[in-house]
């Protein structure tokens, strides 16, 4: 369906993306990262907005890069705010939907069938500068599905949306993606960058991790968290002797780092620390330390996506 | 998972392709250009737009009833036709066609649009030659409607005959510049206004006035020429005026203004198709 091989991306002295190879099959992918690490950049060059400054990019085994075959099986989504004022979200959709190769009424049709879908039934003939930022994404979102692809990427989606709006949105477009192999046999591929994990997560999505414009990361949310688990991870102690309770633990099997933060918070980096809790609690009881908080890595996904950016940037273990 | 059947919705809504009722999806310039054409018309049917084609529209009449008040004997009406053709083939057409055409990719850009327009098949292409289209309709209708004006206000003798010939100028003279200013605004976006009024003095208005074979790949050149033969000027003109204006008869001018424009389009439209804009967000 989609294959990146050494794709790097240059804008003058900036790397945008940086040696990427992924290959990604049909399904639900999420694409992690925070703000300028390159997925915008990477959306770029799977949409055909972009050529690689080296590597090769397939989608549906051509290059996407001004070739209308590729593009018109792909709905687009950006991040970036829709700032066309005057029309309607209606004549907006419609406008995409005829150049997408579609004729004045299928175009009609498929618009205001996709609008009523997202949610923008009853304002879908208010100028687009009256909606608030989350109709306009509702909007944007119908524009990208309307043609029907066969991939759809989207930057940010539920940017700018409540709750409620965002939870029928995740619905949507993760029934999108369930149906996939029920539409003219068909599969589908849903691409979404975000740097909301509980979202990503939402879709059932696969998970590619993006840092400084490289892949550091990617499978399933537990299989990254089996790769994170092979890392050491923090165990976070406070108490009123940090250091002579760092001596003591020093010689735990698995510690691999101490360091002191302030006056009564020690840091372990370990790679067993169920054998450093036992330890901590032994030396504690043994020597009268007064523990005030025994704190472990972060196991959610936030946690691990913090811990790859932490590891990447070199901080911390 | 359940398959729904043929033409039936399934739980999200979405149709099965293989029995929709609707045309196949299929890649159509001539439709993606009018779709293009008529959204990019839709957008200067604004009050501001009005009113700056209003103002161009009257300004040539204004300045020919101003001319006409100083004239004791009234306007000659070789001298009337010379200032009108000055005044709407050229400066009204120049001027249009700089608020219309000149932002094709740099107004997309602004209002965060371009990144919607290209992800469609062709729809980069279609965007220039819809706007392209947009254009060329939008400055053609005022500087007829200018033209008209300003005849009336002269009170030239056989006014009807001229303004047709006026209108087919003002035409040529759209669509050759309108092709003209294609290339800096793909080129230069975000400076395509200062670059497209540097190209029409160098190149309109510079390198359309020297008799070399330069000035044959200019608008101006055909159009003065056009002129010229329209009006039955050519005998009256002095030996030096004479080479400023290509001797070839009129279909020859005309075949030139339309090449010269399909050339430019054409050279536009694959700079369009290899264009790259940065994400600056992520930049």
């Amino acid at each position: 369906m989609l294959s990146l091989t050494h794709v790097t991306k240059v804008f003058g002295s900036v790397i945008g993306v940086n040696d990427v190879t992924v290959e990604l099959g049909s399904g639900a992918h999420g694409l992690l990262g925070p703000n300028g690490a390159g997925k915008t950049t990477l959306l770029g060059l799977i949409t055909g907005q972009l050529r690689p400054t080296m590597g090769q990019v397939r989608v549906f085994g051509e290059r996407p890069f001004a070739n209308p075959r590729v593009l018109r099986r792909i709905g687009f989504c950006p991040a970036a705010d829709l700032l066309e004022r005057r029309a309607t979200p209606r004549e907006w959709v419609r406008y995409l939907v005829r150049l997408s190769g579609f004729g004045r009424d299928a175009a009609a049709e498929r618009a205001d069938r996709e609008l009523d879908r997202v949610g923008l039934g009853e304002a879908m003939d208010r100028p687009l500068s009256t909606l608030s930022k989350g109709l306009r994404q509702r909007a944007k979102l119908a524009g990208a599905m309307a043609h029907d692809p066969d991939l759809l990427v989207l930057d940010e989606p539920f940017d700018g949306l409540d709750p409620v709006a965002r939870h029928d949105l995740v619905g949507l477009v993760r029934h999108w993606t369930v149906s996939v192999d029920a539409v003219g046999g068909r599969p589908r591929t849903l691409i979404v960058a975000s740097h909301l994990l509980h979202e990503v997560e939402a879709l059932h999505a696969g998970l590619a991790v993006i840092l400084g414009g490289r892949l550091v990361a990617s499978g399933t949310a537990g299989e990254i968290r089996d790769m994170v688990d092979a890392m050491p991870s923090e165990v976070r102690i406070r108490c009123d002797a940090p250091r002579r309770l760092a001596e003591a633990v020093c010689a735990t099997p698995g510690a691999e780092s101490v360091r002191f933060e302030g006056e009564d918070l020690l840091v372990v980096a370990t790679r067993r620390p169920r054998v450093l809790a036992e330890r901590i609690a032994h030396v504690a009881v043994e020597n009268r330390f007064a523990i005030v908080e025994v704190a472990a890595g972060d196991r959610s996904l936030e946690g691990i996506f913090g811990r790859l950016v932490r590891l990447h940037r070199g901080v911390g273990s | 998972m359940s398959v729904p059947l043929s033409g039936q919705t399934d739980v999200s809504g979405h149709t099965d392709r293989s029995g929709q009722t609707d045309e196949p999806l299929r890649y159509s310039l001539l439709g993606s250009t009018l779709a293009v054409a008529g959204f990019q018309i839709g957008r200067l049917i604004s009050r501001q737009r009005l009113l700056l084609a209003g103002l161009g529209a009257i300004f040539p009449a204004a300045v020919m009833m101003a001319v006409r008040r100083t004239a004791a004997e009234g306007l000659d009406r070789d001298l009337a036709v010379t200032m009108i053709y000055a005044l709407v083939p050229e400066a009204v057409c120049m001027l249009g066609l700089l608020v219309t055409m000149c932002p094709v990719v740099a107004d997309e850009l602004e209002r965060g649009t371009w990144i919607h327009i290209s992800v469609r098949p062709g729809g980069r292409r279609a965007l220039l030659l819809g706007t392209y289209l947009a254009a060329v309709t939008w400055t053609s209708i005022v500087a007829i409607l200018a033209a008209f004006l300003a005849v009336l206000v002269a009170r030239v003798p056989q006014p009807l005959p001229l303004v047709g010939m006026l209108a087919a100028l003002v035409v040529l003279s759209t669509l050759g510049r309108a092709a003209l200013f294609a290339l800096p605004a793909v080129i230069l976006p975000k400076r395509a206004l200062v670059a497209s009024v540097a190209v029409a003095l160098v190149v309109e208005y510079l390198a359309g006035f020297i008799p070399a074979v330069v000035n044959q790949a200019t608008v101006s050149l055909r159009l003065r020429s056009l002129l010229v033969e329209w009006m039955g000027w050519r005998q009256k003109l002095p030996v030096e005026m004479q080479l400023l204006i290509d001797p070839q008869p009129a279909w020859v001018q005309i075949a030139a203004v339309i090449c010269l424009a399909a050339v430019l389009l054409g050279v536009a439209a694959k700079i369009l198709d290899f264009r790259q804009f940065p994400p600056s967000v992520e930049i």
